[in-house]
């Protein structure tokens, strides 16, 4: 988990002018934490993918008579379930390979919800100012103040349970971040020669956002949308484990950790595993989003 | 982390935990300390309903009958005995050595108090709807004696006033004139064998021993209450020895914890049943698959429900096929069952044009292991479940809109072994859990009530429990059996009517 | 300044009265409180009496209506488990989670403060990295989880601190301990860039000049004009404090506002979710207001250095 200081990557630029994307790949390839962090990501994405084929059983398919198996490294485990079964009989490393997939199918919709609401107002936000900036900060604020327990709660309910429910609600939960760094950086470039001349030139505030603003925040998108990535992660997580996310029986680590809190004590894994996984997902999304600021910005990291 | 460490470790950390506590503390101070995930926030039974309300209430109150859980007979308890004057007014008579907690002796004046009280529109009491169907007034006769004069004739009086109405002073909600109906919601005055030293809602009760008390006296001094949401915390507590007594454990927790020396398992029977309703009125769907009666059969050959009782409730559970428990008075057995045959089921659902099965929406709130198992089965023969499990307040404000298709029920009818305690409030026409939409059977279950004679009730019944089988407007599911961990110091005993009774436990 | 408070003040109104309009329709939609007081095993009589008890029967806007009018002669109504004024619940319950979220908070400050300096003393140092994986650790690691693991190990495999509750101080511990640790990687990194920035300014550079060496007087010099902008962010965690004790709160068993929120949710208790809402609202605000204001304070000593 190297972090380099900043200053050591002004170095070879001096020393041999490289274009930006050189420039870019070479400090991607420097950079420890980025390299894990997307190694993660790819492995657990590629896990994701193919949990049809590395799963050892259907992660749907009960056996009552052959439930809370303990798993291989305990003496009365077996082969045939190298993690054991749940409470109702179902291969829990099966299950705890399909949560890959909802953990990250979530992730990145939630991330893109947030991001397609919080870039919009943000970009309006700060282009326009006055009372459109007013109006987007109180739904800033009315954002932040609403639980989203209840909201989470009442949607499911209302819509019905499914996964793009859920994508939904953590998506409109979570768009604050993007928000306050488009507005800033919008505020900024707006003043900036480049755009002043677009807008005299004739350029409507939608061309001007588009071809003009846009473009110049994607590097900061992207780093937001990393860190959003495993905010969303971890939500879906609490969400599910308080019975409000993910609903039986498609596998969730959130809601694997809530039915294994029952024997805690007894079966630790049952809590342990699924609390892992997320933990190394969403490290890996937060170490790729660390890489890419500083690979993309290195002058602005904090 | 390292298992075989944690293996390893783990004699050595039961040890520890056993010397770190206080061992044995609750039995030396002769205080039983039990846990309660529902919250405790009033005291008073007239003015509540929810089960750990009932637990509490037969410590701190009685009332004119018991009924023994064993033989389901009527005991005398404040009444010493009644008479039946005709067919709608009976005379009870009063022990006169009742005591209230404050020290005052209960008069007949009390007990007529109370019963009206519950009865007024304005006492707006829990009770108020069951007893009033039944009771016009109550009349004291003598120093020692009440009348009671019915509306009509009331098959179940007995059971209504050992169960249902707690006796309360003259004035308790009304002194003074100003009708204040939490009087006795925290600061209760009963006359139970237990009184109320100290409560603070949501938190921890303390009841101490009523030396006053008119029958046999509890053998525990003290029991203290605390109110503990989370199963995982109470095991926690068990396990450090914080608490000696929780019940409705789920079985896995139960059989886990029950193994180790830090806690005895218990299981015992109860009266609650799960079940399936089904949709067959069509209100969700006039023209849907459950309205036919094929398909509903085909999901009660579906369901592999003895399996669900032996490994996801354990205990005495056993599957059941009729809409009652098996030991409540007139549910006969001898309707039709479905026993567990996929192929049946498949067939069947061919036969109802639905042989690539449909896509069913289905509701549950309790035992999420259950409604997964159920799910599986219907999934297995076809159809297509979109499981909606919520918390019961959702659930049951979806089934009032008419928005649920189908949905795990559970019903514990109150305690009382009578099929009349499982029947009306599911099959009667004014009830939103009816959703056969049979007219005729709900006039059946409603005239079971308004006889005496214990033949034709049980006649009735078994014309409506055939009915019912018949047309599979139900899947009935299984029995629960009732869970319970406790100190290893201490003696529970367990009746059969799956209600605790903490007054009875002693120390070993 | 006067203004500006005004401004936000009104602002938080605005949106309490918002959201909780909002919350007060989704509940209702999605619950029945009725049910919800009666029980599991609660007849439809019980139930419809219940309702008309509570006024439940009228139709949603007479009853947010009505709840407004009360709010604005300053009540909040009654809640319908409790049988006691909100605004009493909410008094009782404040001070256990004012306790718990000033805990976190200084688990927080105790953690990442001397983490985030040590790292930028020694950049690039194995310390550094510690901090920094400390960092990224605390930020990828569930909340609920944290508490369940919090639990297994330290209440139960070694039984040094209770399970739950909250009368002592020990109980307080393993929850304020979860709980500060999700703020730690913020103020960590602020603390680090914070006090990177400030020892390569120019001040600082003059005092080197003038001889004062690594000092441990420049340190503290340099500490303490680092710190000012972690001062600000401290405030708005406090804020978010209240919100993250749903979770820790509900696992830890602690009566405070934020169990009493999570229960009241699920439980449908309208006017105490409702008055949560207001409070949650303005202590958010209220929070965020306080760092605008320090930072208001702050800004010209910090460019002047």
């Amino acid at each position: 988990m190297t972090q380099t200081d900043a200053f050591t990557f002004d170095a070879p630029e001096e020393a041999e002018p490289m274009s930006p994307g050189q420039l870019m790949r070479r400090r991607a390839l420097n950079h420890t934490g980025f390299l894990i962090g997307s190694g993660i990501i790819v492995t657990l994405a590629l896990i994701a993918i193919f949990a049809p084929l590395i799963a050892p059983h259907d992660p749907f398919v009960q056996s009552l008579s052959s439930r809370m198996l303990p798993p291989v490294w305990d003496p009365a485990g077996s082969w045939d379930h190298l993690l054991g079964t749940d409470q109702n009989g179902r291969d829990y490393l099966s299950r705890l390979i399909y949560g890959t997939r909802v953990s990250i199918s979530i992730g990145l919709g939630a991330a893109t919800v947030g991001l397609l609401i919080g870039v919009t107002l943000g970009v309006v936000a700060g282009y326009f100012g006055g009372w459109v900036d007013h109006a987007v900060s109180f739904a800033l604020t009315a954002q932040l103040a609403l639980p989203g327990l209840l909201l989470a709660m009442a949607l499911v309910f209302i819509i019905g349970p499914s996964i793009w429910v859920v994508i939904g609600i953590i998506g409109v939960l979570h768009w604050t971040y993007y928000l306050v760094v488009t507005r800033a950086a919008t505020q900024r470039l707006r003043n900036l020669d480049f755009v002043a001349a677009a807008t005299a030139s004739g350029a409507t505030p939608r061309q001007v956002i588009w071809h003009e603003i846009l473009p110049n925040l994607i590097p900061q998108i992207i780093v937001i949308f990393t860190f959003e990535l495993g905010i969303a992660i971890l939500a879906e997580a609490s969400l599910s484990f308080l019975g409000v996310g993910i609903q039986p029986p498609t596998p969730s680590w959130g809601l694997m950790i809530a039915e294994g809190k029952q024997a805690m004590f007894y079966r630790p894994w049952l809590v342990v595993l699924p609390g892992l996984s997320l933990f190394t997902l969403v490290i890996g999304a937060n170490l790729m989003g660390d890489g890419l600021r500083d690979i993309t910005a290195p002058e602005g990291r904090n | 982390m390292n298992y075989f460490i944690k293996r390893a470790l783990a004699p050595t950390i039961l040890a520890a935990a056993l010397t770190a506590t206080p061992a044995l503390a609750q039995k030396s101070d002769d205080t039983l300390r039990v846990a309660l995930a529902e919250e405790i926030l009033n005291l008073d039974y007239n003015y509540t309903t929810k089960r750990e309300y009932i637990i509490l209430a037969q410590m701190t109150d009685t009332t004119l009958f018991d009924l023994d859980p064993t033989t389901q007979e009527f005991k005398p308890a404040v009444a010493t005995g009644y008479e039946y004057a005709d067919d709608t007014t009976i005379d009870v008579s009063l022990r006169d050595d009742v005591k209230f907690h404050d020290g005052s002796t209960l008069s007949a004046e009390d007990v007529a108090y109370t019963y009206n009280w519950i009865i007024r529109e304005d006492s707006e009491s829990n009770a108020g709807g069951t007893v009033g169907r039944w009771l016009d007034k109550a009349e004291v006769t003598g120093p020692n004696t009440v009348r009671f004069h019915l509306k009509s004739v009331y098959p179940l009086v007995l059971r209504d006033m050992a169960q249902r109405i707690m006796l309360r002073k003259v004035g308790s909600y009304d002194a003074g004139g100003t009708i204040d109906r939490d009087a006795m919601a925290q600061h209760l005055i009963g006359t139970g064998p237990y009184k109320v030293t100290s409560f603070e809602p949501g938190q921890e009760l303390v009841l101490e021993r009523f030396e006053d008390f008119f029958g046999e006296k509890p053998a525990i001094q003290k029991i203290v209450v605390r109110n503990i949401p989370d199963v995982g915390t109470q095991q926690a507590e068990m396990m450090s020895g914080g608490i000696d007594w929780m019940f409705k454990v789920p079985l896995d927790l139960a059989e886990s914890l029950g193994a180790t020396p830090l806690a005895t398992h218990l299981s015992g029977p109860d009266l609650r049943i799960a079940f399936i309703v089904l949709d067959a009125a069509g209100y969700t769907d006039a023209d849907g698959p459950l309205t036919n009666v094929k398909v509903r059969q085909a999901i009660n050959h579906a369901l592999n429900k003895a399996e669900m009782a032996k490994y996801l409730i354990g205990g005495s559970a056993e599957a059941i096929h009729t809409a009652c428990h098996p030991a409540q008075f007139g549910c006969d057995q001898s309707v039709q069952d479905y026993p567990y045959d996929p192929e049946a089921a498949k067939a069947l659902l061919a036969e109802a044009g639905f042989a690539d099965g449909f896509p069913l929406e289905l509701w549950a709130y309790r035992d999420k292991p259950v409604a997964e198992a159920v799910s599986a089965d219907l999934t297995a023969v076809g159809i297509d479940v979109n499981l909606r499990y919520v918390k019961l307040e959702s659930l049951n404000q979806a089934r009032a809109a008419q928005d649920i298709p189908a949905y795990i029920g559970t019903w514990g009818s109150g305690g009382t072994a009578d099929t009349a305690a499982i029947a009306r409030i599911h099959f009667a026409d004014d009830t939103d859990r009816n959703l056969s939409g049979d007219a005729a059977l709900a006039t059946e279950v409603l005239a079971a009530e308004q006889t005496s004679d214990q033949n034709e009730r049980a006649k009735i019944y078994t014309n409506a429990l055939t009915t019912i089988a018949d047309q599979a407007y139900w899947a009935p599911l299984f029995t629960y059996s009732a869970n319970y961990l406790v100190s290893p110091d201490l003696e529970f005993p367990l009746d059969p009517d799956g209600l605790p009774r903490l007054q009875n436990s002693s120390w070993k | 300044m006067l203004k500006y408070i005004l401004l936000r003040s009104l602002l938080a109104l605005a949106v309490a009265f918002t959201v909780s309009l909002a919350a007060f329709f989704l509940l209702n939609v999605a619950t029945d409180p009725a049910q919800a007081i009666a029980g599991e095993d609660a007849t439809q009589e019980v139930v419809d009496m219940i309702r008309a008890r509570y006024g439940l029967d009228q139709p949603l806007p007479v009853r947010y209506f009505e709840w407004l009018g009360g709010v604005l002669r300053g009540d909040f109504g009654e809640s319908y488990y409790w049988h006691k004024p909100v605004a009493e619940l909410v008094a009782e319950r404040a001070g256990v989670t004012i306790t718990l979220a000033l805990a976190a908070l200084s688990v927080t400050i105790l953690i990442a403060i001397p983490l985030g300096a040590l790292a930028a003393l020694n950049p690039n140092s194995w310390i550094d990295r510690m901090a920094l994986g400390v960092a990224v650790s605390a930020q990828a690691v569930p909340n609920f989880w944290l508490g369940l693991i919090m639990i297994i190990l330290f209440a139960v495999m070694i039984p040094i601190f209770p399970v739950s509750g909250d009368d002592t101080w020990r109980h307080f511990v393993l929850p304020a301990f979860v709980l500060g640790a999700s703020s730690v990687p913020a103020i960590m990194r602020l603390t680090r860039t914070g006090l990177i920035e400030v020892m390569g300014a120019d001040y600082i550079r003059t005092a080197r000049s003038k001889g004062f060496r690594g000092g441990a007087l420049l340190r503290r010099h340099a500490l303490r004009n680092a710190l000012l902008p972690v001062i600000s962010v401290l405030a708005v965690q406090l804020g978010q404090k209240f919100g993250g004790s749903v979770i820790t709160e509900s696992i830890f068993a602690i009566n405070g506002l934020g169990r009493l929120a999570l229960e009241s949710i699920l439980g449908a208790d309208i006017p105490t979710v409702q008055m949560l809402i207001f409070v949650f609202a303005i202590v958010f605000v209220a929070m965020n207001l306080l760092a605008d204001i320090i930072n208001a304070i702050l800004d010209p000593r910090i460019r002047i250095g």
